[in-house]
């Protein structure tokens, strides 16, 4: 039977946890979305050869799970380290942190995802407000600043509140590297009293919670800044 | 002569859209392009103010000589903080205020301080009789009155030159007056302009010339009533009788 008292009291130990599942969320997203912008730059630039590189890396991204690029990054980056240190440089790869690990595969992750998504959103603002912005006198810098990307932000919001939520749940898979979040967090606490439905529950609440919190924030701010452009009605 | 272009050449994908256009733009002159459509007169509006680049050809701007097929960075922005445009589509910055669609040219192509930019999208559109809607953004405003702000937008930039793109192209019948008329009162103010448009009514009393262009080239070019009652060119007279047909 369902030992509520069980479940109650783990909830807070696994609540414990949310932290370093934000830290990891919140820490891709921001990796992913300043190279993601670069992919963009590069591809819409249509840069030879890195353009054709980086198209292939994003569609190689997209069509693996995350756990097998986790496991790829937890044992290729050592290696890399090991590589670098022959080349002469500075490295230490046996003291490699495994939160470091969970950076760079969710940060890659989010990448691919978010420059597919801010390539989208780019196409999705009519060609002649650049236009417009060139015509009264603009570089092509301030066009972009002032007239692109505000416009391409709020077409971007729905898809990164996607990429942002399957982040949040995707961090569920650190435990497999032995970083102790949310999840870990349940499978520890579960071995520990073999009440798996109890505590696993719990952190199906937790994550529900979550993003819903995220969800309603993004949206709200989607919803400000559509009212405020008065954008698609 | 303010400007003068000559043997403006430009292909897409292997098609010559424009075939050697020489074209000369007085001071204060209402030049209109009129012409069957696909025959290129958009794309020659483009090349004057580099939206496209033409392939080859020279452009004599004030007192600026640039290579079209080759321009610096510096003489494409040059000329577009000496010319503006106005589009068919209005392209009134979606993510802008009606106010800001016509102060953010000043501040972040000219250089003005935001006040006095204000101060001048404020009164442009007081002078449209828009003034209670400065706060609209475009998606609030009707189609014409997009369009007059879209002219106000390009005219307080104060421009050597405005180049309309078939301006009432996408407007309703009853609205096309109003912006007509915008118009008029703009050329009556010695405004040099390069309008590309089908209203025949605005091309015989407000033009100074008519160019009729066909085929990638101005094929014939004059004041309007020589070229609506005197064309010369075969393909000249073909075009107006087709036009005559249709009312």
């Amino acid at each position: 039977m369902f030992d509520i008292n069980f479940a109650r009291d783990s909830f807070s130990q696994i609540l414990a946890a949310t932290p370093l599942t934000l830290l990891i969320t919140f820490g891709a997203t921001i990796i992913g979305l300043l190279l993601a912008i670069l992919v963009v730059i590069a591809r819409e630039k249509k840069i030879p050869g890195l353009s054709q590189v980086l198209a292939v890396l994003v569609s190689f991204i997209r069509g693996t799970p995350i756990l097998v690029q986790l496991y790829v990054v937890y044992y290729g980056l050592p290696q890399l380290l090991v590589l670098m240190k022959g080349w002469g440089w500075n490295t230490n790869p046996d003291g490699l942190p495994a939160i470091v690990i969970a950076f760079s595969a969710y940060g890659l992750n989010a990448m691919a995802n978010l420059s597919e998504s801010i390539r989208a959103a780019y196409h999705a603002v009519d060609p002649g407000q650049y236009e417009a912005a060139l015509t009264v006198g603009m570089s092509p810098v301030k066009g972009i600043t002032q007239i692109v990307i505000p416009q391409l932000t709020v077409n971007l919001i729905p898809n990164f509140t996607n990429i942002f939520l399957d982040l949040i749940k995707d961090t569920a898979l650190v435990y497999n590297i032995g970083l102790v979040e949310i999840m870990g967090q349940a499978n520890i606490i579960s071995s520990i009293g073999f009440k798996y439905l109890e505590t696993y529950t719990d952190a199906l609440v937790i994550y529900i919670i979550l993003c819903w919190i995220f969800a309603r924030i993004l949206r709200l701010i989607e919803a400000r800044l559509r009212q405020r452009y008065v954008i698609a009605q | 002569m303010l400007l003068e272009v000559k043997d403006l050449q430009k292909q897409f994908n292997g098609h010559q859209v424009l075939d050697g256009v020489d074209l000369q733009i007085h001071q204060g002159e209402v030049l209109v392009i009129i012409g069957p459509s696909g025959s290129g007169k958009t794309t020659l509006l483009r090349n004057l103010n580099f939206l496209e680049h033409a392939d080859s050809g020279t452009m004599h701007f004030a007192d600026q000589t640039i290579d079209l097929g080759k321009p610096s960075k510096q003489q494409v922005q040059w000329v577009r903080r000496h010319t503006a445009m106005v589009f068919q589509n209005y392209n009134l910055f979606k993510n802008k205020t009606a106010q800001q669609n016509i102060a953010e040219g000043l501040i972040y192509g000219h250089g003005v301080d935001a006040k006095t930019a204000n101060q001048k999208a404020a009164q442009a559109l007081k002078n449209l009789g828009l003034y209670d809607r400065r706060h609209y953004f475009p998606t609030q405003l009707s189609g014409g009155q997009q369009q007059r702000i879209g002219i106000a937008r390009a005219t307080v930039l104060k421009p050597e030159v405005v180049l309309f793109d078939e301006p009432t192209s996408a407007l309703d019948p009853e609205l096309v007056g109003t912006v007509l008329k915008d118009m008029q009162r703009l050329a009556e103010n010695g405004q040099t302009m390069v309008v590309v448009t089908h209203q025949m009514w605005f091309a015989r009393n407000v033009a100074s010339r008519v160019a009729f262009f066909a085929d990638g080239q101005i094929q014939e070019i004059g004041k309007p009533a020589d070229i609506f009652d005197h064309p010369q060119k075969q393909r000249t007279k073909q075009f107006l009788n087709a036009l005559a047909d249709n009312y």
